[in-house]
Order: structure tokens, then sequence, then C-alpha cells
């Protein structure tokens, strides 16, 4: 009891000394634990007023090879399939693809997986307490952005196999966004049934899958960014086919800061003024804004006052004789 | 009653059948039937249960059956008296009409003329009750009518309140592993202040241009979003 109000106290007046180590210990838990642990669980992904609901297994099988089954079980059949380092994703519209990853892209973020430190830089790790998600001793861990420029993560973790048993994303001012709630989770000694029989099965060949040009020279770039975000890919492409109006190219790159991707689109436009128009799926911010006849696109995880930062910040290319043309 | 008769009561409100394994008998429900101190039995049986259960009602009607029974044979068996009943009627005891009649509008010509003649009565109530008769339909054809007109202002008045303030939109959007999701606009709304001094066909024509535009950002939008994720899943 004592040693109770103690933390309790210490958390009031340092939210950076233990409570930092002991999240930050819970966290590599967690990443240890997917990694690792046969399991077999299923969650409901909260947002916009509507619930979707997943199967998720994971799993070791032969050789040490990581097998990992993604299903939303709502609507057409959308699967992510995982062995070892190939990704496939298994979709109604399109042709099943396969690509060269050790992390499927799914409503939890792939960096929980992986080397969690790597976020001290621009996230602070706090630890909160402990109290009961899915009949189990869950631990709060608060994964805060340092600036207001990012939204915060927190997770509830499991104390006894330290996976992921809920998980909220949440605005400096406390408003929740988008939620994960895990409804059963399982964890055995040996690999599940289900991985077991897709241990056998082949995955499509990985695709090749840039015909994109790469672009050297960019007509314009990004001035500003949240501090942390580094470039993670560029190119030039179509927007996709589901554009009807227009179809044109766009110069596009994609930032991370290791946590959340932002994707900024420019080209330019025929009309010279368009006011800000944005939409939020959950946590993810879709921007669009014509300035001086530069459409700028942003889609990301991000607050809206970031998104508008990063797109008044689109400067053109220095030594560019086109963007002239352009702009005047 | 004896000992036996109550225990199979009691074994058969228990669903049990007694004495014998197999089913309940039906010489015995038989039995039990005709016995009224049985049935009396049957009856406690099942408070008793209701009681011990807590599944008591909140008022407790013993006779209930009794109570419907009266109330059956006290309801009147004629629903709706034909003309010839009300014919007889009104010749049994034309003064008593004639009274109420004289209440309820004292100068009228038809109620002298009622005074006069019993066959004047006759014919009086047989045109009123055809009359009543051919408008009972076209009554039931007026409200069907109006509550129809109600739901047509009510959709107009939709309308009109949607065309003032832009509504909140939701378009399709793919998602991080799929399946379409509806986004919901947040903002950007165009603040229309409600100038009821326009003429209507240019307030149209504004509004049309207006969704045409807002459409064709949701596409931009959705598109973008498609994008992002396709661009997340391919990798670096």
């Amino acid at each position: 009891m004592k040693s109770l109000a103690f933390l309790l106290l210490f958390f009031c007046f340092s939210a950076f000394g233990a409570e930092t180590e002991s999240a930050k210990i819970f966290l590599e838990k967690l990443s240890k634990s997917l990694r690792e642990l046969n399991f077999t669980t299923s969650f409901v992904v909260v947002k916009n007023n509507q619930v979707a609901p997943y199967h998720w297994l994971h799993g070791i099988g032969k050789d040490d090879q990581e097998l990992e089954i993604l299903t939303r079980l709502n609507g057409s059949r959308r699967d992510v399939l995982r062995k070892g380092n190939i990704v496939s994703y298994i979709e109604p519209e399109k042709e099943p693809f396969s690509v060269a990853s050790n992390s499927i892209q799914g409503p939890i973020p792939a960096i929980f997986r992986e080397e969690i430190s790597q976020l001290e830089d621009n996230y602070r790790f706090i630890s909160v307490g402990r109290s009961r998600v899915l009949g189990r001793v869950a631990q709060l861990v608060r994964i805060v952005g340092k600036d207001k420029y990012r939204f915060s993560y927190w997770l509830w973790l499991d104390q006894q196999t330290g996976l992921l048993l809920k998980m909220a994303v949440v605005t400096r001012k406390g408003q929740v966004l988008e939620q994960v709630q895990f409804t059963h989770i399982e964890v055995n000694d040996t690999l599940s049934e289900s991985l077991d029989k897709f241990q056998l099965a082949d995955l499509p060949a990985i695709t090749k899958i840039n015909p994109l040009i790469k672009n050297q020279e960019f007509q314009w770039q990004v001035g500003w960014l949240p501090r942390g975000f580094v470039e993670v890919k560029s190119n030039t492409h179509k927007l996709s086919e589901y554009n009807q109006v227009e179809d044109k190219s766009v110069e596009f790159v994609m930032f991370s800061d290791g946590l959340i991707d932002v994707s900024v689109y420019v080209n330019p436009s025929k009309e010279k003024f368009m006011a800000a128009e944005y939409a939020s799926d959950g946590a993810t911010l879709v921007f669009n804004h014509i300035l001086q006849g530069i459409e700028v696109g942003i889609v990301g995880d991000i607050p809206l006052i970031t998104a508008r930062k990063i797109a008044e910040s689109i400067i053109a290319s220095s030594g560019n004789s086109k963007k002239q043309t352009q702009v005047n | 009653m004896s000992e036996i008769k109550s225990e199979s009561v009691s074994s058969l409100v228990d669903n049990y059948s007694p004495s014998s394994d197999n089913g309940v008998s039906e010489h015995l429900v038989d039995n039990l039937l005709k016995d009224d101190n049985s049935l009396d039995a049957w009856q406690n049986y099942h408070l008793i249960g209701d009681v011990l259960r807590d599944e008591l009602p909140q008022s407790l009607q013993l006779d209930l059956s009794d109570k419907i029974a009266t109330a059956i044979a006290q309801e009147a068996t004629i629903l709706s008296p034909n003309l010839s009943s009300i014919k007889s009627h009104n010749g049994d005891s034309s003064s008593d009409e004639l009274s109420i009649d004289k209440t309820a509008d004292d100068n009228q010509p038809e109620v002298n003329l009622n005074l006069n003649d019993n066959d004047v009565i006759d014919l009086r109530t047989r045109i009123s009750a055809k009359i009543a008769k051919s408008l009972k339909p076209l009554g039931q054809v007026a409200i069907a009518a109006s509550a129809a007109g109600l739901m047509i202002v009510g959709v107009q008045g939709n309308i009109s309140d949607e065309s003032l303030v832009t509504p909140n939109q939701i378009i399709q959007t793919m998602p991080l592993s799929g399946y379409a999701n509806p986004v919901s606009f947040n903002v950007q709304t165009p603040k229309f202040a409600p100038n009821f001094q326009r003429s209507q066909s240019t307030k149209q024509e504004k509004n049309d241009k207006a969704l045409e535009q807002r459409l064709a950002q949701q596409r931009k939008l959705q598109a973008l979003l498609k994008d992002h994720n396709q661009q997340i899943k391919l990798g670096n």
C-alpha cells in the first residue's frame, strides 16, 4: 500500500523517470510477444461509429518462420497473409499480390512488433496504471507525442502475455478517434491448426510493383514537417483509377516518424485556388487544397493543424524553371 | 382430497409424471380435470411456485379466467346495429329520440317534421344511416390522403433544409487492409445564409453546382485515401 502511494506520488512528479522505464519494459515485452508467441485473437476496430471485426493469428512455424493471418470478417473477404518476409494481400477487386516485407499493414501499427525505442525521440512512453480489459489485468501505457503535431496512442497490455488488449488513438484534448478492442486472446505452445495448414500453402509470387517512374527532380518540395519525420519513399504516379474526374500524375512523397505514415501528393491544377477540404476516417485525415495553382493532398493519422501546416509549406524546388510558369 | 392425488398434481406441476417413468398418462390428466379439488390444487401449486421463484405479477388476480368469462357473458352481442333495429327502436320510443333532438338543435324544421310523422323519422334515419355508410370510406380516404400529404410536406421540408445546410457527407473509402468504410466529413460547410429573396431557380442551380463540386471533392479525397493505403501496403 505504501509503495503504491509512493508510486502514485512519484508518477505525479516525474513522468520521465521510473514510469517511462516501466512503460518501455512493457512495450518491449509487447514487441517480443508479437514476434514470438503463437496467438489466436479476435478484435474489433471502432471508428466513425462503425465496428469492423478482425481475426488475427500469429505463430512460429518450421525453421522458426513467422506465420501470420489477418482477416477482416465483415463484408467481402480481405486477407493479409504473411510467411516470413513475404506478405500477401488478397482482396476482391485486385489480383492477389505479394510484397517483400516482414510486417503486415493493418489496424495495429507495425512498429509495435519492432524496435520500439526508435520512437523515443518524438514520443514519450508513460506507464499509467492497471485496469481490467478483456477479463485480464491490463497495464495502460501511453505513447504521447512530444509536440502538438501528432496523436497519442494508448495501449492496454496484458500483464501476463504482454499482448495488446486494447488500443486507442487519442487527440491531445483526450478525444478518442479510433479504437481497437480485442475480444478474444488465446496463447498456445503449439501452432494453431489454421496456421499449420497455411504453412503448406503457397503465396503468390512477389510482384514487381514498381513500374512507377522514380523521379529525380521533383517540381515541389515540402518546406516543413513535424520533428522526426523522414522521407520513406517518393515517386511520381497516377492517382488511382477510381478517380474518374481527372487522371493525372502526382508527385508523391511518404514521410514517417516511425509510428505514423504521412503521404503528400502534389500536382499543378487548372484552378488557382480552392479552400481546404478534409475528411477523416477514424484517426486518418485526408486533406486537400489548391493554393496558387498547386494542388496539395495530405493523408495520414495526423491532426488537422499538422496537415495544414505541411500543405502550406509546399514550395517550388529551387532551380526549376518549369514551376515559374505554373505559379504565375 | 387424497394424499396420492395431491402428490400427483404436484408432480405434474413440476413437469414430472407421477409413479410411472414414461410420459404423463392421459387417464390421470382426465381425472384431474374432472376433479375440482385437484384443479384448485393445480392452481395453488402454480401460485406457490411463482411465489418461490419470485415471478409474481404486480397485481395478483387469482380468478382471472372467471373475470374474463363473466366479461364475455356481459358483453353486448350486437356490435353494429343494422338498419331494421334502428327503425324498430325509433318506432318504439320516438319521444326519447325527439327529446334528444330537441335539446341538440332547437329550431330545426326537421325536428318539427319528426314530431308529426313516424314515417318521416324512419326515412330520415334511413337516409342518415346511408349517408354515414357512404361517408365512412370517404373519411378513411381523407385520413389516408392527409397523412400522405403530411409526408410530402415533411419530405419537402427536409429537402429544403438540406439544400440550405451542407449535410454530413459520407463517402466510401478503402481503409487499411480493405473494405469500404464511410468517411464522414467533419467540417467544410460553406455557410449559406438562408436568403429567401433569391429566386428558387438560381438557388437550385447554385445547390446543384455546389453538390457537384462536393462530389468531385469527395472522389478526390477518396482517391487520396485509397492511394495512401495502397502505398503503405506496397512498402518502401
